[in-house]
């Protein structure tokens, strides 16, 4: 730019020579100046604001045309892509004998906390506890405020709580998926499914672990990615298992008892049909164990596998069998009961000091002859009666495939002397978990093979050890039947499928030793049909009392029998068994070949 | 044109300034500021709490605020632009020390009834004293490099301070802000190109420190550049926002659902959706149709201000009105892109719709300096 001085003074003279103001043409100058500078300048930001405008107007543009793009595109629901998936792994269904479902996933959400993120603590902290009674709010604000940048707040929420929990609104609170356990029939089986918790958990998975019962023992098999969530098929059949859990519950009732426990096992295949303990639990929220006290008050408790008990008289037809099996008595062979019978310095009574004086076998069984059994005991011998009680399982824990059978370990004398094998012969001295005797009793059921219970449902032929003849087990349920036709079990007997069975009642131990006599422990175990059993079903109740008569009465034949007899009645139809007229009494004529 | 070089009588004086108004433009602003009340009516389900009615109070005190600035005449407030600058600096430390921490990030200050955010005021401020440097710096000046470093000291100090909140959309905002007024001032394009290669290159380099010990973002910055450029790869996690915004614009369609009827907005899928993602409300219940016209009443916001920018010779007034348009772009223009998937998610509200009050009042006090220059403009 050419300067033009401020006062040019050639311009200045010649403006004075002809008369003019100079200070007017100062003036013109500078406004020349100014405007050819701002002209200078508007040029240049014109140019600018040009670009600008076309910069803003592609913008626009290209905001514009993708409106109509999304405008035209149709809506479709994101679809989440796999994710955390390493620990996200399917956990194999549990189904009963016929494929129904006993456990299976669910997905639900968990909630957790990321404090830094959260907006108003105070308020999420209250409305939090509003939500949730278990939370403390003063402790949550507390989490909230402190130095943690992460923490969990629940592990399942249901829906309602998932909603509620999302109109807080705050970013700070966050959910993730989570599969959890569902057992859909409630309390239905809950000793053997037992219930499943979490394992590693992280917020988009979390690991499903069982914690009890079948879900435990199979843990692994469960979660095996090589099965591809094929279901595990227990040997349970879920109608008879809630059928057998409604009588045993009203039985427990009505016969005011505290605990109660069933078995219900085929005695060909050794598939447990049902198996029930009472008090029971939910699985799906599973309590925790009590902390102090007996672990056997805990409705956690299984009773038919871990309560070990006296299981008193129904042993006697183990004695009875092996005594025949070992060609020392038939079923008629006589015994002299009303003699008196001392072992180790201890006189063996009868039970309420009765006399029944010389019986056969048979008799023995019928009337329950503590005398009568302790004596072919003492013939058996303590070496051939500790083989035989080992053979029939009665000295190891049961193989059940659920993790509490291995707590279900026999209670036997270390030193076996004659007087232990004549208390043992009639179910004391030796304590046994109800599923060790329905075991026992399917052999004599079967024809004589012990077969290992199970709780799996079976594919091929059970393998089973003979434990005795053919016909001995023959004997032995003839004369289980006669018990409930004319001995201690006559409440057992129920139209058309021809029970046949073993009372036993035995006094519960104390603690420091010695016995109550007012606290017993009644069972009933029982086979059905008699003439071709299918069934073994072993019923105990835990300290009965009936009390319908001027004295409480607390013997099996009062208490465990009739509730067995129910529970027969209700669930061999379910089985698929029809009631028959038992056939005529054939074993005379076997007798006479002998 | 210096406002010592016009005489000052010809500018209005008193209530008559009052007609000298702008008064088109208050219309549009009052339009767009409906538009936001109905907004926030609907995603509260037809109430007015507990969005609306604040909103309604906050634009009634903007308002007013603007038509005071924009009474008191424009060399008063070229006067105060340093100062200006400078409070909104304390302030911007004062949250660095003792402010609020919301959604993990410093950037209010409580003032009671409502809660400032020091790094909006620092965008009207930042405009005002570019504004205002460039009056008073010599034209022959303006491209010189020593004479550049001092405007770029002036944009990077708010930034590096608004960076550290984090608040990476406000800092975006203040540095694209701060540039277009540079630009408009007329320094030397080279310098632009410079800074848009060497941008470039930090991106670059950004990606670069990835995983790495001197890492430059924050793992939740990338993961938004992530869902960004690839949203579907995590559509229930970081890319939930886009994703369901995109349905709630699909779902529109052209003419939408109508008012109230949005299922996305309504039915919680959207978070946020009463601030920054508001407009996907708009767009589910008002369709295409809603949506480009608000497009275009920003449009004519921008437009009656670039207007008022060339008709006015006086240097402080025209780019302080430019500067306050191209924030005002940036907003929108940010924003759209984002709920519309063309930008990654950064914080940046929809002005004069979304719900906050930091922002409107700052927007509307930017408004009445607009309306300032315009009333007080050399004729």
């Amino acid at each position: 730019m050419i300067r033009t001085p401020l006062r040019p003074l050639a311009r200045i003279l010649e403006a004075r020579a002809s008369g003019e103001n100079p200070d007017a043409i100062e003036r013109e100058n500078l406004r020349i100046r100014h405007e050819q500078m701002r002209d200078a300048s508007r040029g240049r930001a014109e140019g600018r604001l040009l670009i600008l405008s076309v910069i803003f107007f592609c913008a626009f543009g290209v905001i514009g045309a993708r409106m109509g793009v999304l405008a035209a595109t149709e809506p479709a629901e994101p679809r989440a892509a796999s994710k955390g998936s390493a620990i996200l792994a399917q956990r194999a269904d549990i189904t009963d004998r016929h494929g129904r479902v006993l456990a299976t996933n669910f997905e639900t959400h968990s909630l957790y906390a990321q404090p830094l993120q959260m907006i108003d603590k105070e308020r999420v902290a209250a409305e939090l506890a509003a939500i949730f009674p278990d939370l403390n709010q003063d402790k949550l604000l507390k989490d909230f405020t402190g130095k943690r940048k992460f923490l969990w707040i629940k592990k399942k929420l249901s829906p309602e709580q998932k909603q509620a929990v999302h109109n807080i609104g705050d970013p700070g609170l966050l959910f993730g998926p989570r599969e959890m356990r569902l057992y859909p029939n409630g309390k239905l089986a809950a000793h053997v499914m037992g219930g499943a918790s979490f394992g590693r958990e992280g917020v988009h998975a979390a690991e499903v672990i069982g914690v009890a019962g079948v879900e435990k023992y199979y843990d692994d098999l469960l979660r095996d990615p090589a099965r591809q969530g094929a279901p595990l098929a227990l040997s349970l059949d879920l109608t008879v298992q809630a059928a057998a859990e409604r009588v045993l519950y009203g039985g427990m009732k009505l016969m005011n008892a505290k605990g109660a426990a069933s078995v219900l096992m085929d005695v060909h295949t050794g598939e447990i049909i049902s198996i029930v303990s009472l008090p029971d639990f939910d699985p799906n929220a599973r309590p925790s164990p009590l902390v102090e006290g007996d672990a056997s008050d805990s409705p956690l408790f299984n009773r038919a596998v871990q309560g070990v008990y006296e299981l008193g008289s129904a042993y006697k037809i183990f004695t009875a069998a092996q005594a025949m099996d070992l060609n020392l008595v038939n079923n008629q062979t006589m015994i002299d009961t009303g003699k008196a019978l001392r072992v180790g310095g201890f006189n063996i009574g009868e039970f309420q000091k009765k006399n029944y004086g010389v019986l056969s076998v048979e008799d023995i069984i019928i009337k329950s002859s503590n005398r009568g059994t302790g004596r072919m005991a003492l013939q058996i011998g303590v070496k051939r009666q500790k083989e035989f009680m080992k053979a029939m399982g009665f000295m190891d824990y049961t193989p059940l495939e659920i993790v509490e059978a291995k707590g279900g370990k026999p209670l036997y004398p270390e030193r076996w002397t004659d007087l232990s094998a004549v208390t043992i012969s009639y179910g004391h001295g030796i304590s046994n978990s109800p599923l060790h005797l329905a075991a026992g009793y399917a052999a004599l059921a079967n024809g004589g093979t012990y077969i290992k219970p199970t709780i799996i449902k079976r594919t091929g032929a059970p393998e089973g050890t003979r434990v005795m003849r053919e016909d001995t087990a023959r004997y032995a349920r003839q004369m289980l039947r006669k018990v409930v036709t004319e001995g201690t079990a006559s409440f057992g007997e129920v139209q058309g499928y021809a029970v046949g069975g073993k009372t036993g009642t035995a006094d519960k131990p104390k603690p420091r030793g010695g016995y109550y006599d007012d606290k017993v422990i009644a069972t009933f175990a029982s086979l059905f049909p008699a003439h071709n059993p299918k069934y073994v079903l072993v019923v105990t109740l835990d300290e009965p009392t009936e009390t319908s008569g001027k004295k409480p009465r607390r013997t099996a034949g009062w208490t465990a029998v009739p509730v067995a007899a129910e529970m027969i009645g209700r669930v061999a139809p379910l089985l698929g068994l029809r009631p028959e007229i038992e056939p005529g009494e054939l074993a005379g004529i076997t007798l006479t070949s002998n | 044109m210096s406002y010592l070089e016009y005489t000052v009588k010809s500018v209005p004086t008193g209530i008559g300034k009052f007609w000298h108004l702008n008064w088109a433009l208050i219309v549009l602003l009052t339009t767009v500021a409906g538009v936001g009340f109905l907004m926030l009516y609907s995603v509260a389900g037809g109430s007015f709490s507990p969005w609306a009615e604040p909103q309604i109070k906050r634009f009634l005190l903007g308002f007013t605020l603007m038509i005071i600035v924009a009474m008191v005449p424009i060399w008063f407030w070229r006067n105060v632009a340093g100062v200006a600058y400078g409070v909104s600096i304390i302030l911007l430390l004062y949250v660095e020390f003792f402010g609020t921490v919301g959604m993990g990030a410093q950037r209010w200050i409580n003032l009671g009834f409502m809660r400032l955010q020091p790094s909006e005021l620092m965008k009207i401020a930042l405009v005002m004293l570019l504004a205002a440097y460039y009056d008073w710096l010599p034209l022959a000046r303006t491209s010189k490099p020593q004479w550049v470093a001092i405007p770029v000291i002036m944009i990077l100090l708010p930034t590096m301070l608004v960076l550290r909140q984090p608040d990476l959309g406000t800092a975006l905002l203040l540095i694209s802000g701060g540039g277009l007024l540079m630009f408009m001032a007329g320094v030397h394009w080279a310098y632009f190109a410079a800074v848009i290669a060497s941008g470039i290159g930090l991106i670059a380099a950004v990606f670069q420190s990835r995983e790495t010990e001197w890492q430059m973002l924050k793992d939740y910055q990338f993961r938004r550049i992530d869902t960004f450029l690839n949203p579907a790869s995590d559509p229930l996690g970081a890319g939930y926002h886009i994703t369901q915004s995109k349905i709630a614009l699909g779902s529109g369609g052209w003419t939408g659902r109508g008012f109230m009827q949005g299922t996305q907005s309504r039915l919680n899928f959207l978070p946020e959706k009463h601030t920054d993602f508001i407009f996907t409300t708009l767009a589910e219940e008002f369709g295409f149709i809603g949506a480009f016209s608000l497009l275009l009443l920003y449009l004519l916001i921008i437009l009656f201000c670039v207007v008022s920018a060339i008709n006015n010779k006086n240097r402080f007034a025209s780019l302080v009105t430019l500067g306050v348009a191209a924030t005002f772009f940036l907003f929108f223009a940010v924003n759209m892109s984002m709920v519309m998937g063309l930008a990654p998610v950064v914080g940046v509200p929809l002005p004069l719709v979304s719900y906050g009050g930091s922002a409107m009042l700052i927007l509307l006090i930017g408004f009445g300096l607009v309306q300032s220059a315009h009333v007080h403009r050399p004729r």
